[in-house]
């Protein structure tokens, strides 16, 4: 069962399209998985579009209706779109990945031990967003985030200090967060952040690096 | 008694409720849409446009803070809805719903592209609209209602106060937090609570004494 949730917060400010797209996938990649969050999203967005008609609002007169005509000369219907969720194969697993990533571009997978990742191609700054796939048995070591990580676990489980995890899970961490997880089966993960992971113990610390290339 | 209450209850709605009542609107919303879909009526779609275009306008300026892309975000978002009226399905919820749905999505591209640079539109990807769903209101909160009158009675509130009770009951919000939510004052909130909770007494009064 899904235990971890995003915030209200953040649900209202995806709800309302306020939030990074890569942000915003994640959520959706747990609202695909969360019927719970789904509705709460639906429901804050009715109240959004109720609140478009405010009595206690006060709205100008339009005056200007060129646009009106410039509009409805175009005579042409657009018709349905459906979004195709591709997929991705990694070392023999084929894995779907999330409607909201289908037309997005993803790097080439670099890989390092048991771990490897792909670049989700967004050029939104700081804010990086990546899959992140280990396979059985890999461990990342003890780290804390610089910012915030956000993981969303898309298939197989990992468990760190504070318990397992299924897909669907939104894990929101930061600095004051120390973790180092690892998967018995293998997992493929959604990550984003908005900066390096940072080794904290020991030799790992000599891994800092590594952060840098799952960042 | 209750039974026979719920079976006026959708008249005894439109015969009290005032000009702007919601579900008015609504009925006219409806309508010219669905002109605008089927009849290609361009007279129904500048009703339309005259009823909506100030409110993206407004949302415009509040999300991008600059007039212009605010105009920019009425003319995609009214050319959206124009061109893809036909795929507006009325049982799938409020017209007003949907046409947000489509401004917001219109809204994000558009942040988008000015925040990176970027002209690809991922936005219908993350919230698809060719098959939209609703939370149906108080039906998804079914397992959370002990007696499905409540469920009954709660349709007989005007759309407004149903989602004050709905929020502050059902999903547990705080009056402070509800009314963020909704943008509005924390008094309209506990008046528009108020004035449901009378009504519901009133009703379960009835039954209940």
């Amino acid at each position: 069962m899904i235990k971890h949730h995003p915030s209200q917060s953040l649900l209202l400010a995806f709800s309302r399209g306020q939030l990074p797209a890569s942000l915003s996938i994640a959520v959706s990649a747990h609202t695909d998985n969360c019927s719970e969050c789904m509705h709460q999203v639906l429901a804050l967005q009715e109240s959004s579009a109720l609140f478009l008609d405010e009595p206690d609002t006060e709205f100008e007169q339009w005056h200007d209706m060129s646009m009106i005509d410039a509009i409805t000369s175009d005579e042409s219907e657009m018709l349905a779109t459906k979004s195709q969720a591709s997929s991705v194969n990694i070392k023999g697993t084929e894995y779907t990945l999330p409607k909201s990533l289908s037309s997005v571009q993803l790097s080439s997978w670099m890989k390092l031990g048991k771990l490897a990742r792909a670049k989700v191609d967004l050029n939104e700054g700081e804010v990086h967003a990546n899959l992140l796939h280990i396979e059985s048995g890999g461990t990342i070591p003890q780290h804390t985030h610089k910012g915030f990580e956000v993981t969303v676990l898309l298939a197989g489980e990992f468990h760190d200090e504070n318990g397992s995890y299924v897909p669907g899970d939104f894990i929101w961490l930061n600095e004051s967060n120390t973790h180092s997880p690892q998967t018995t089966e293998g997992c493929l993960c959604l990550t984003v952040a908005n900066d390096a992971l940072h080794f904290t113990q020991g030799l790992s610390m000599a891994l800092n690096p590594i952060g840098k290339l799952i960042y | 008694m209750l039974s026979s209450n719920i079976r006026t209850d959708k008249k005894a709605m439109t015969v009290t409720s005032g000009p702007r009542d919601q579900s008015a609107m609504h009925q006219e919303l409806c309508g010219w849409l669905h002109d605008v879909a089927t009849l290609r009526s361009k007279s129904a779609f500048s009703e339309l446009f005259k009823w909506f275009a100030p409110r993206i306008k407004q949302f415009g300026i509040k999300q991008f803070n600059n007039e212009a892309q605010a105009l920019e975000l009425v003319q995609e978002t009214m050319t959206n809805i124009w061109r893809k009226s036909h795929l507006y399905k009325r049982e799938r919820g409020a017209p007003t719903t949907w046409m947000y749905s489509i401004m917001r999505n219109m809204s994000f591209d558009m942040l988008r592209k000015i925040q990176t640079q970027r002209e690809d539109t991922i936005s219908d990807d993350i919230w698809p609209m060719e098959n939209m769903l609703v939370s149906e209101d108080v039906d998804n909160f079914e397992d959370h209602l002990e007696n499905k009158n409540i469920k009954t009675m709660l349709a007989t509130l005007p759309e407004n106060q149903k989602q004050v009770i709905i929020g502050l009951y059902f999903q547990q919000a705080t009056q402070e937090q509800l009314a963020k939510q909704l943008n509005l004052p924390v008094g309209t909130v506990k008046s528009r609570l108020r004035l449901a909770l009378n009504k519901l007494r009133n009703q379960l009064g009835e039954s209940n004494d």
